[in-house]
C-alpha cells in the first residue's frame, strides 16, 4: 500500500461525502427523530430486564423511557451508518473500477473508504451519544459514545461486505434492512429479550454485544471491556470478508 | 511491439465470443477495430485494458496504457483539479510530473477555465475533454479509446485529432474500438471484427 495514494484517496472519499449537504443534513436529523419520537410516546414506569452479557445477568430496574432512548440511540447509529458504508462502495462504482485500471489496488481504495468511513462512525456516535444525554441522563456517557461507536463499526463493516458483493443498489438496500431491521430495530429490544423464548439465536446476531454493550455504559457501573471486545471481532470478521470479496469483484488481469 | 494479444478466446455459456484472436499494435500506429454491435469488440477491449479475464490466450502491453471509456467515467462530487489529483496518484506520477501534464492537457483541450468545477456542474462536452484528459494524464505508450466519437462535440473531436497526430509523433500507439470510423485515411490499419476473430 501506497501512504500517498492512500491519502488521496481518503481525502477525495471524504470531500464527496461532505459535499453531500442532504446525506449529512439526514444524518442529523434522523436520530433527532428517533429519540423526538420515544420523547414524546413513552412512559417513565420502571421495567426491569437482564444484563445478560454479564457472567452473573443482573437484573436491573430502568424507567421505560431510559431503556428505549438507549435502544434508538444503538439503533439509529447502526441504521445510518450501515447504509453510509453501503452508498460509500456502490456509488460510482464504475469510476472506482477505473481507478483500479488506472494504478490504484482495491486494498487501498477500500482501506480509505473505510477510514472515511470511521471519520463518520466518530462523528455520528458522539452526536448520538450526547443527543441522547441531553435528553436522558447517561451513567457513563463515554463508555456509551465507544459502544455506540462499535455499533457504527460493527454495521459499518457489514455495509460494505454488503456492497461489496451485491452490485444492485435496490437489492442492497434490501439486505441491509433486513438484517438492521431485525438485529438492531427489534430482537436486540432487551425488553424483547428477557421474554424471548430462544435467547441463543439473539446472543449471536452483529448488534448484540454493542446493544449490551450500550446498556450497561447508560445504567450501571459494571465493566463494558468484553462486550464492546467481542463487538469489534464481530466487526474484523465482516471487515476481512469485505475486503476478500472487494479485491477479488475489483482485481484486475494485467 | 506495444501490444500483442495471441490466441484470445473468450466464451459466455455456449456462445463462443472470441476465437483465436491475434492482434498486434505497432509503436506510433493508429489502429482501429470495428464491427456490428454484439460482435465481441467490447468484449475483447475489456480483457485487452485488463478488466476481464480472456479465457486463454495472452496479452502484453509494454509501457503505459492510458484507457478512455465511452462512457464518462467520473465522480460527479469531484472538481476537475480534484481527479487530475486523484488519476495522477493512480498512475503513481509525482505532483510536478502531474501539474505539468494537466496544465498542458487543460491548454490545448480549452477547459482550464473549468478547473475548480465539479464535474456535476460540467457540460457534457467539458466532462468528455475530462474524461480522455485522464486518459492521458500520464503520457501513456498506448492509448485505447472505446467508442470515442459518440461522445464528442464538434470542437473536441477536432482537438482529439490534433493530438492524435502529436502523440503518434512521440510514438505513441492509439487503438479506436467503434462501430464505425470516420478519418478511414489516417488509420494505419483497421479491423474487423467477425466471428470472434478480426480481419
Amino acid at each position: 500500500m501506497n501512504p500517498d495514494r492512500l491519502k488521496i484517496s481518503f481525502v477525495m472519499t471524504l470531500r464527496m461525502l461532505l459535499r453531500r449537504h442532504i446525506v449529512l443534513l439526514l444524518l442529523l436529523v434522523i436520530p433527532a427523530i428517533f429519540l423526538g419520537i420515544v420523547s414524546l410516546t413513552t412512559s417513565d414506569r420502571p421495567l426491569p430486564f437482564r444484563l445478560a452479557s454479564l457472567e452473573e445477568e443482573p437484573v436491573v430496574s430502568i424507567p421505560e423511557e431510559g431503556i428505549h432512548f438507549v435502544f434508538f440511540a444503538v439503533a439509529s447509529v447502526g441504521f445510518l451508518l450501515s447504509f453510509l458504508a453501503l452508498n460509500l462502495i456502490q456509488n460510482n462504482r464504475h469510476v472506482t473500477r477505473r481507478l483500479v485500471l488506472c494504478g490504484y489496488s482495491p486494498t487501498e481504495l477500500l482501506t480509505s473508504k473505510l477510514a472515511a468511513l470511521l471519520v463518520f462512525i466518530l462523528l455520528v456516535s458522539t452526536y448520538v451519544g450526547l443527543l441522547t444525554n441531553i435528553l436522558y441522563e447517561i451513567d457513563h456517557l463515554w463508555l456509551f459514545i465507544f459502544s455506540l461507536v462499535s455499533i457504527g463499526f460493527v454495521y459499518g463493516c457489514y455495509g460494505l461486505l454488503a456492497g461489496s458483493l451485491i452490485r444492485g443498489e435496490l437489492e442492497g438496500i434490501l439486505v441491509i434492512v433486513l438484517l438492521v431491521n431485525i438485529d438492531v430495530g427489534w430482537l436486540q429490544n432487551p425488553l424483547f429479550y428477557e421474554g424471548a423464548q430462544n435467547q441463543e439465536v439473539i446472543r449471536y446476531l452483529p448488534a448484540y454485544f454493542p446493544s449490551q454493550a450500550s446498556l450497561i455504559a447508560a445504567f450501571t457501573d459494571y465493566g463494558v471491556s468484553h462486550a464492546i471486545g467481542s463487538a469489534y471481532l464481530y466487526g474484523a470478521g465482516f471487515l476481512l470478508l469485505s475486503l476478500l470479496i472487494y479485491y477479488k469483484t475489483m482485481k484486475t488481469y494485467r | 511491439m506495444v501490444l500483442r494479444a495471441e490466441h484470445i478466446y473468450k466464451s459466455f455459456g455456449k456462445n463462443q465470443v472470441l476465437r483465436d484472436l491475434f492482434l498486434e499494435v505497432d509503436p506510433g500506429s493508429l489502429c482501429g477495430i470495428v464491427g456490428e454491435n454484439g460482435s465481441g469488440k467490447s468484449t475483447l477491449l475489456k480483457i485487452l485494458v485488463g478488466e476481464w479475464k480472456p479465457g486463454s490466450g495472452t496479452v502484453q502491453i509494454s509501457g503505459r496504457l492510458g484507457y478512455c471509456p465511452q462512457r464518462v467515467t467520473l465522480y460527479p462530487q469531484l472538481s476537475v483539479n480534484e481527479h487530475f489529483s486523484y488519476f495522477g496518484a493512480a498512475y503513481g506520477m509525482t505532483g510536478p510530473e502531474q501539474r505539468n501534464s494537466q496544465a498542458h492537457l487543460l491548454e490545448y483541450f480549452n477547459f482550464g477555465k473549468y478547473l475548480g468545477e465539479k464535474v456535476a456542474h460540467l457540460s457534457g462536452g467539458t466532462a468528455q475533454k475530462l474524461n480522455l484528459s485522464l486518459a492521458l494524464l500520464h503520457k501513456p505508450k498506448l492509448l485505447i479509446l472505446d467508442e470515442p466519437y459518440s461522445g464528442f462535440d464538434w470542437d473536441t473531436y477536432q482537438r482529439f485529432w490534433g493530438y492524435v497526430s502529436k502523440l503518434r509523433e512521440e510514438g505513441c500507439a492509439i487503438l479506436v474500438v467503434s462501430h464505425f470510423i470516420t478519418e478511414k485515411e489516417l488509420f494505419d490499419r483497421i479491423y474487423e471484427m467477425k466471428n470472434g476473430q478480426l480481419q
